[in-house]
């Protein structure tokens, strides 16, 4: 474990995935439907990728590339970046703009990609 | 005509260069409008009659009549229509740091939401601003007047003002800015259109609508000026309006004396991409109501690129950060261009369109104007956040202005006390006094790091904290507040560090770590060692506190959970042990245990923030929004200074469809919200 090429998005997406296992997050796969890929890198965007399929269509989160076909919209993220958005410490909308957040599909999919989607990490 | 201009010139010329500032408070304005500037906000203090007080909310309600009243004007009403629009538009622009002008500007904002209310019952018809009252005052109004009508693409007609006392160097100042700005906002219009523009708004200033520079200009910023001139000079002929920022520039920066300290202070402020990116941002945001025409953004960027390849080519080291950003520019492969491709492939027109709508029928409910309003809004919040999160990076504590406490005879102990008590943000300014006296005193900066931690405030409490380590190296508690902040940062590396580290110098088991630090420290290796210890000493509970901790890190989240019971055990008076151990739970999707710690540790300490902000986090997580807002307000109520709070809040208003109070929480309005959602 924790040697320092692990992401810290990898927490936030390891309880996004227990997330959707609860009532909540089956309300989320209800209300959205699709499904994104998120290609995280750690340090700059493209480069050391790594790919999570965050599906909100069946409620999962798996790690690499999307086995069913075409995933709804992807997003290209730097590690911090994502986290950023995630948690809302960054407009998705600004993040696109300033390059922060590559996408790449639907934009209608893409536009719903928000902070409400994920569960917010605590502090101790 | 002129005000719209000089408005948009000014933002125009603060966005390309935000940290010029001036004593011209038409330029604080326009900064404060479009870009952050700390300078910008000393000097408006030591203007003595920056005084702006109610007067500005009857402006407001003048300047939207001044738009009616207009004839043949063609503005679009549903642009204009949500003037509380405008209003939170213009709110949002907070500089973001402390001094005292954005309290001030923030006053305004909030004196000027009940003439917004009032508004459908509108006020007699001006035709003038307000042109009473001390020149800075005039001037705001006269700006606040041009940005509405730019807004609505009305005519200003060129209006007598009183002596206004400006300045060669203000009026400089506004004359450049308002030509950048004219051009942004009327890209799409003639260079005739533009001038003229730009001579109504000087006329009624009584500037020289001659762009050249009068007077002398240092002579180091000459060469600044010429490469600028000649980039501009590539792409239309006509006069120069850029280089009135650069003449800014060197008339605060004479001051200085030193050639090198803009770029470094610009870089530090925004980072080397800083400028082009506000820049972009600017254009990209402005263009985007215009139903963004490609070729706006495109001439952004291309005056962009010219712009840093002409200044590229100089070596002079204070031309250092265009180097950087030109390099940066060719290893992304002209990431402008990508970024322009990659945004018209999406058929721009239709994006915005489309986004409106979905946006409409999303819980946001706005149109896309409004959303365009609040994309902008959060941009220049995340100026603010930008610079709060550098300095969070640099791990540079950030003091309380107007601390009361400073002087008292004995801060140290009258922020213990406040500490006792549980009056955090009070203990946090009385330790602020002490190590502001004795800033070696490594207790005062542990206990400080402490109160913040417990406000909910990690940026503060880890920059704090490493003061305190600087203090004394040797510290348990230090070592180990350290080693929670960065596991909730997620910083791995850092915080087996500091945990290793509160090993290694243990009495009792520091023989169990190697003699040195190691380099590089395995999570397998600390964690065995911690294992180990627990074994040497079961009935300690720092150990399985630590141990929590470490299983944190590695997500091991049951054996962080059994190791935090096991030390509750031992001491089950100790509310942060509740609260980690909530925090556990919550972060392994155990929501509903997790509250029942947070209440534990809540009565053990009510004025907990942190374990506060925490029940509105599992609150939300179970999808419980009218809850979890509940929780977050009370945080807030604690620590109004806690922005994970609010940002929490926002977006549970937003999932709650509580949309009416997303406004008053952008505003900070505590009042509203409190009265709204009692706990």
């Amino acid at each position: 474990m924790a040697n320092s090429t692990q992401l810290k998005s990898d927490a936030l997406l390891e309880q996004m995935k227990q997330h959707l296992d609860t009532d909540a997050g089956k309300e989320l796969t209800k209300k959205i439907g699709l499904v994104y890929q998120i290609n995280i890198a750690p340090k700059k965007i493209g480069f050391e990728e790594v790919t999570y399929i965050v599906d909100l269509k069946k409620g999962e989160v798996i790690k690499g590339t999307y086995e069913g076909g075409k995933p709804d919209a992807t997003f290209s993220f730097k590690d911090e970046d994502f986290l950023k958005v995630a948690t809302g410490k960054m407009n998705p909308q600004i993040a696109f703009m300033r390059g922060a957040m590559k996408i790449k599909g639907s934009l209608s999919a893409a536009q719903k990609f928000t902070p409400e989607i994920f569960p917010k990490p605590s502090k101790m | 005509m002129a005000m719209r201009e000089l408005v948009t010139g000014g933002a125009a010329c603060a966005a390309s260069g935000s940290s010029s500032s001036s004593s011209n408070p038409l330029g604080a304005l326009a900064n404060a409008l479009i870009g952050t500037s700390s300078k910008t906000q000393e000097r408006l203090k030591e203007i003595p009659t920056a005084t702006p007080t109610t007067s500005d909310s009857q402006f407001y309600s003048e300047t939207s009549n001044h738009f009616t009243a207009l004839p043949g004007s063609e503005f679009d009403h549903q642009l204009l229509q949500p003037n509380a629009q405008v209003s939170e538009f213009l709110g949002g622009f907070r500089s973001g740091n402390h001094n005292g002008f954005s309290d001030v500007w923030n006053e305004i904002q909030l004196q000027s939401q009940p003439s917004f209310e009032n508004f459908p019952p509108p006020p007699p018809p001006q035709l003038q601003p307000t042109l009473e009252g001390p020149p800075q005052r005039v001037l705001s109004s006269f700006l606040h007047s041009f940005v509405e009508s730019s807004r609505g693409g009305v005519p200003f007609r060129p209006t007598s003002l009183p002596l206004l006392g400006l300045s060669e160097g203000d009026k400089q100042c506004i004359r450049d800015r308002s030509s950048i700005m004219a051009r942004h906002f009327f890209a799409d219009k003639s260079e005739d259109f533009i001038n003229a523009q730009v001579n109504s708004l000087l006329s009624s200033l009584e500037i020289d609508s001659d762009a050249r520079v009068k007077g002398p200009l240092p002579g180091r910023y000459r060469e600044l000026e010429d490469y600028w001139n000649e980039s501009q000079g590539m792409l239309k002929p006509g006069p120069q309006p850029a280089d009135g920022w650069v003449a800014e520039y060197s008339q605060h920066r004479a001051a200085h004396d030193n050639p090198n300290a803009w770029a470094h202070s610009f870089e530090q402020q925004h980072g080397v991409n800083g400028w082009a990116s506000e820049f972009e941002q600017e254009q990209s945001q402005l263009a985007s109501v215009d139903q963004l025409r490609g070729v706006n953004i495109s001439n952004a960027m291309e005056q962009t690129r010219m712009l840093a390849h002409t200044l590229a080519q100089n070596n002079d080291p204070k031309f250092q950060w265009v180097d950087e950003f030109a390099v940066e520019q060719e290893q992304h492969g002209t990431v402008d261009d990508q970024w322009v491709n990659e945004f018209s492939k999406l058929h721009v027109n239709d994006w915005v369109e489309e986004f409106g709508q979905q946006v409409g029928d999303a819980s946001l409910g706005d149109t896309s104007a409004d959303s365009w309003v609040n994309a902008y809004d959060d941009f220049l919040n995340e100026q603010v956040a930008t610079k709060q999160w550098s300095d969070a990076s640099r791990r540079v504590y950030v003091f309380s202005d107007m601390n009361p406490y400073v002087g008292h005879p004995n801060p140290l102990k009258e922020g213990q006390e406040l500490f006792r008590k549980g009056l955090l943000s009070e203990a946090v300014l009385a330790l602020e006094a002490e190590v502001l006296k004795n800033p070696d005193n490594a207790e005062g900066w542990r206990l400080l790091g402490i109160a913040h931690a417990e406000n909910d405030d990690d940026q503060q409490a880890i920059a704090a904290m490493m003061r305190a380590q600087e203090a004394d190296p040797t510290n348990l508690e230090v070592l180990l507040a350290l080693g929670v902040s960065h596991t909730n940062e997620l910083e791995q590396a850092a915080a087996l560090k500091y945990l290793y580290g509160w090993l290694h110098h243990h009495p009792k088991y520091g023989t169990l770590a190697t003699p040195e630090l190691p380099d590089s420290l395995y999570y397998a290796d600390v964690s065995r060692l911690f294992i180990e210890a627990s074994r040497v000493s079961p009935d300690d509970a720092d150990i399985h506190i630590v141990l929590g901790v470490l299983y944190n890190l590695s997500r091991e989240y049951d054996k962080a959970i059994e190791s935090f019971q096991t030390a509750l055990k031992l001491r089950p008076q100790d509310y942060s042990l509740w609260n980690k151990l909530g925090a556990t739970q919550a972060n392994s999707v155990q929501s509903a245990d997790a509250i029942l710690a947070y209440q534990q540790a809540l009565d053990l300490k009510p004025n907990y923030v942190r374990a506060w902000a925490n029940m509105g986090v599992s609150y939300a997580n179970q999808g419980m929004y009218e809850d979890s807002i509940r929780y977050y307000v009370r945080a807030l109520a604690m620590n109004p200074k806690s922005d994970n709070a609010w940002k929490y809040l926002s977006i549970s208003l937003s999932s709650a469809s509580r949309n009416d109070m997303l406004e008053a929480c952008n505003l900070r309005n505590l009042d509203v919200l409190q009265k709204e959602f009692p706990l």
